[in-house]
């Protein structure tokens, strides 16, 4: 084939080179290989080369990306790349371990596509489930520990020329190889196993939708912001349809979540948080705590300076995204504000710790037009409804402690009270089942603290019938 | 025409469709031939109606240059597909062409029976066109630097094609939207015509034929003028119909009536911002006048000084002994990166069109070019640059001369290559290099040249272009021209200047 190739030199003025999946492979090489001779041949006219690719593999490292750069051949490149398509980010993953995997894929695709008429699904038993699963998330997670190191040099594989991501709403190209890595893991993030394979098959449906898009005029659906750029931006995701661009580092978080409800310590993510503020795992999970927070009061803010639709507030997506979110995140940002000492400083959190966002969110959450249905749970929910229970436990710790040393009768009344409230609102939540399993680790703050009150209420019960007149504050002789 | 010229009248050329393209080219024939600088004569104007378009993005620039560009007006119905027809490549659209021009010619009012299917695909194959050539030239206005553009668009055949003039949309009901913009035109003329949803393209293909028949009715509502919106400030259009600030409400009920996309208005606003930057270009350039003024002022200074040691301050120049020379060279170079700065964005077209015939630049340019060429051919010649490059006139004169030349020659009109008193000097090095005295004959070599360049210097003497320290003792020139054989000197027009010198 490269003889053919060559043969057209001086015959052709241009040649578009192309190939799906190792075919693009192919396709990249033979282009490559035609640059180089071209180069050394020096013809003129000079001939126009252009190789494109569908979802193919990447083909080589930083030192290859490099030399097609200083080479300018950069631009005769262009690889598209389907939204949810795992073929061409196997190459950024650690796929040693998974080589067998990866033939059966092939063998699926290659099954697929000789015999189209074929629905994909009835092929697709030939894929066990168990097999897409564990691809699709050891891909995701090492293509989220790429896009977190500040440079990209930590993968063996390097892109190179332009790429094309194309999904149904519309395809964005992008040419900086970080940005490349992040658009893969991003997408890929918002997909799932079955379509991570599914999509490999869909170039030909997307070249034909991308092609006719030209036809008609598309608008936004929701805010549009004054700024050329900001609709430029927004314009771009919109046709990536990644408008949740958020959602990795949330994922990132529930997943902590789940780990530590799983850990062998029983303490459940609060307390985890709280007592470890340093190890890696807590390190990761506090700057993407502090992403999200950056993304919210951004929200917030442009909805107070009138950059997004008045009614933003209202629209359910928005308020369900910023009540998960309050849900989830709140508790980390309660746990820091306590590890850190800081209720010393200013005062206990719900009064004087809170940022302004989570009011916010209660008041959008409060004034939704759908009511919640009450349903009666069957199992505890997966984030405690209370986003501030954590604080009120806080705050119950305090008042225990002080009880002990409170002189003052009226006074230790007063808290006496304020902590048996505390433990009847704290039970009316577990029997709603409206906490999540965290609450009710063995080795939680709130559990070590419902075993030190049931003790004290024992002593006490123990004291007052020696001394009966105790509980009213006196003593009486 | 020459009746109506001498009657004074003031001349309209007009047409519709293919006549709106003669109409066109027939003005700017007019133009060239009747509008002469100097002469009172009554500015023509065109008027189009569903005009196909007529140049490149050259010809626009040129008629904008020139202050033509006002005298041109084109309507166009919003839908009509005839102005588009040229943002397509013939190998594209050429199968189902003949049919549509057939179809139009007839006249008549559709729904012509059966003619609804050639209408889609012919607009489809049209907008596809179009979207091509609109998106690359709007990625060009963002600044886009991704090379795979320029690579794709060579695979691609993009029509040169462009708009020029003013454009006037008639998105319907008597509306009427002004746009001057060129590159906004371009974009326009591709966005008005976009479906809102795919079921659309049946119902549009025919109106993009009707449209082309229906100017006469749609601008009997028209002729007052009442319902007039002009697009400028595109930079700060609003983005969606519903983010207009008050001032901003009929500009945005105009885009809504053409049915702009958010996409097509950034494109505008990128038109807008491309148009603002060319302007701010320009003011930086004017700001640097005064900086080319001093540097011009301190080497006519050297000049004068020069003349006094009987040198001038060519010689003086290119011999280089004294500090004075070497600060002469430093003015030089910081006049030579203004002027190339300037040169560059004329060649990227980062300047406004009317840059390059603006009266006050011709001047300066001149000026700048009469004192400071000669120093370049100096030091040209003073490094021999000729042995490796070739002569300067061939190989090596800069491109803020050559430019600058042809500014004062089209703006005066004259012909090409005639102001060329600024490279003199490099015709005498290049004499002086041919003529061996050794050798017999040798002036024959020479002769025809040097009566030339002798009567062209006795003309630019006369009308003070170069000044006569050139006949200094001490003058490259003189030194070579007294060597020149007696006969021919004896009839020299210029016998008397060197006498008087010497």
């Amino acid at each position: 084939m490269l003889m053919q190739i060559a043969d057209l030199i001086g015959k052709v003025k241009s040649i578009v080179i192309t190939g799906q999946c190792i075919g693009g492979t192919t396709a990249s090489l033979s282009a490559l290989f035609l640059l180089c001779h071209l180069l050394s041949l020096s013809v003129y006219p000079p001939m126009s080369v252009l190789c494109i690719t569908f979802g193919s593999p990447l083909l080589g490292n930083e030192a290859l990306h490099r030399s097609i750069r200083r080479q300018r051949w950069g631009e005769n490149f262009c690889h598209v790349v389907s939204k949810h398509d795992i073929m061409p980010r196997l190459l950024l993953a650690e796929i040693v371990n998974h080589i067998p995997h990866i033939q059966a894929l092939l063998q699926f695709w290659h099954c697929c596509m000789a015999s189209p008429q074929l629905p994909v699904a009835g092929l697709s038993s030939q894929v066990s489930n168990d097999l897409k699963h564990i691809l699709f998330h050891s891909v995701l997670k090492d293509l989220e520990l790429l896009t977190q190191a500040d440079d990209p040099s930590e993968s063996l594989f390097w892109p190179f020329g332009s790429y094309v991501f194309c999904c149904q709403e519309g395809a964005i190209c992008v040419e900086n190889v970080a940005s490349i890595m992040k658009m893969m893991h991003l997408m890929m993030a918002t997909g799932s196993p079955n379509q991570s394979i599914e999509d490999h098959l869909k170039y030909g449906d997307y070249v034909a939708k991308v092609s006719r898009q030209f036809l008609q005029a598309r608008n936004f659906e929701e805010g549009i912001p004054d700024s050329s750029y900001e609709a430029g931006v927004a314009l771009a995701l919109q046709s990536s349809d990644l408008t949740d661009k958020i959602v990795p580092y949330r994922a990132e978080i529930e997943w902590y979540k789940a780990c530590c409800d799983e850990a062998d310590d029983h303490m459940g993510y609060y307390d985890s948080f709280k007592l470890t503020g340093a190890s890696r795992r807590e390190g990761r999970v506090n700057i993407n705590r502090h992403r999200l927070a950056q993304f919210w009061n951004s929200v917030i803010h442009m909805l107070e300076s009138n950059k997004l639709p008045h009614d933003f507030d209202r629209r359910g997506k928005w308020v369900n995204a910023s009540h998960f979110y309050k849900l989830l995140v709140e508790p980390l940002d309660i746990a820091d504000y306590y590890r850190t000492g800081m209720h010393r400083e200013r005062g206990h959190y719900i009064e004087h710790g809170r940022e302004r966002r989570y009011e916010v969110f209660d008041k959008w959450w409060r004034e939704k037009s759908v009511p919640e249905e009450e349903n009666k749970r069957s199992k505890f929910a997966s984030l405690t409804q209370d986003s501030c229970f954590w604080a009120k436990v806080e705050e119950a710790k305090e008042w225990l402690d002080n009880v002990r040393s409170e002189g003052d009768a009226m006074k230790r009344q007063q808290l006496w009270h304020k902590i048996d409230n505390f433990e009847a609102y704290a039970r009316q939540l577990i029997y709603n089942k409206e906490v999540s399993k965290d609450v009710l680790a063995k080795n939680s703050s709130f559990s070590r603290w419902m075993e030190e009150w049931k003790e004290m209420k024992l002593q006490v019960q123990q004291i007052t019938p020696l001394f009966p007149g105790f509980v009213d504050g006196k003593v009486v002789p | 025409v020459e009746k109506a010229i001498k009657e004074k009248k003031k001349i309209v050329f007009t047409g519709h469709s293919s006549g709106g393209a003669i109409a066109i080219l027939t003005t700017v024939w007019f133009l060239e031939h009747y509008l002469k600088p100097g002469k009172t004569l009554m500015s023509p104007f065109c008027v189009t109606f569903g005009s196909p378009l007529v140049g490149d993005f050259i010809f626009n620039h040129a008629l904008i240059r020139e202050n033509w560009s006002n005298f041109f007006l084109h309507f166009v119905m919003r839908y009509d597909i005839v102005p588009r027809i040229l943002l397509a490549s013939l190998s594209t659209v050429g199968q189902e062409l003949d049919q549509i021009l057939k179809l139009l010619s007839q006249k008549a009012m559709f729904p012509i029976q059966g003619s609804v299917r050639e209408a889609s695909t012919f607009y489809t194959s049209v907008m596809r066109n179009a979207s091509a050539v609109a998106s690359h030239a709007a990625c060009r206005l963002m600044g886009n630097t991704n090379p795979i553009l320029e690579t794709v668009a060579s695979f691609i055949e993009l029509s040169p094609y462009r708009p020029c003039g003013t454009f006037v949309f008639l998105p319907g009901h008597g509306k009427l939207v002004v746009v001057k913009n060129a590159d906004a035109i371009l974009q326009l003329l591709f966005y008005s015509a976009q479906l809102c949803s795919e079921n659309q393209l049946n119902a549009v293909a025919e109106r993009s034929l009707n449209d082309h028949l229906g100017y006469p009715s749609e601008l009997q509502g028209c002729l007052n003028w009442q319902n007039v919106v002009q697009l400028d400030h595109l930079e700060g259009l609003p983005l969606s119909s519903s983010g207009a600030a008050a001032g901003n409400i009929a500009t945005n009920i105009a885009l809504d009536d053409l049915g702009l996309s958010t996409r097509a208005r950034l494109c505008l606003r990128a038109a807008g911002e491309h148009e603002k930057q060319k302007l701010s270009n320009q003011q930086r350039m004017d700001n640097k006048r005064q900086e080319i003024e001093l540097g011009l002022a301190k080497l006519e200074e050297y000049k004068s000084k020069s003349a006094l040691c009987k040198v001038g301050y060519y010689d003086a120049f290119r011999i280089s002994k004294y500090e004075d020379d070497f600060k002469a060279n430093v003015t030089r170079l910081e006049l030579t990166g203004i002027w190339d700065e300037i040169i560059e964005m004329l060649n990227r077209y980062e300047l406004p069109e009317p840059f390059e015939s603006r009266k006050d630049w011709i001047v300066l340019a001149t000026k700048y070019r009469r004192i400071v060429e000669p120093l370049d051919i100096a030091n040209y010649y003073r490094h021999a640059k000729n042995e490796d490059t070739g002569s300067y006139m061939y190989k090596g004169r800069p491109r803020r001369y050559r430019y600058t030349q042809r500014w004062r020659e089209h703006g005066l009109r004259m012909p090409v290559g005639s102001s060329a008193e600024s490279c003199f000097w490099a015709e005498v090095e290049e004499l002086v290099l041919l003529y061996r005295t050794a050798d017999p004959g040798a002036f024959e070599v020479i002769r025809e040249r040097t009566i030339n360049l002798e009567r062209k210097l006795d003309e630019w003497i006369r009308s003070n272009q170069i000044s006569n320290d050139v006949f200094l003792k001490g003058s490259t020139f003189t030194k070579w021209w007294i060597t020149l054989p007696i006969q021919h000197k004896s009839v020299s027009p210029i016998q008397g200047q060197i006498d008087r010198e010497i």
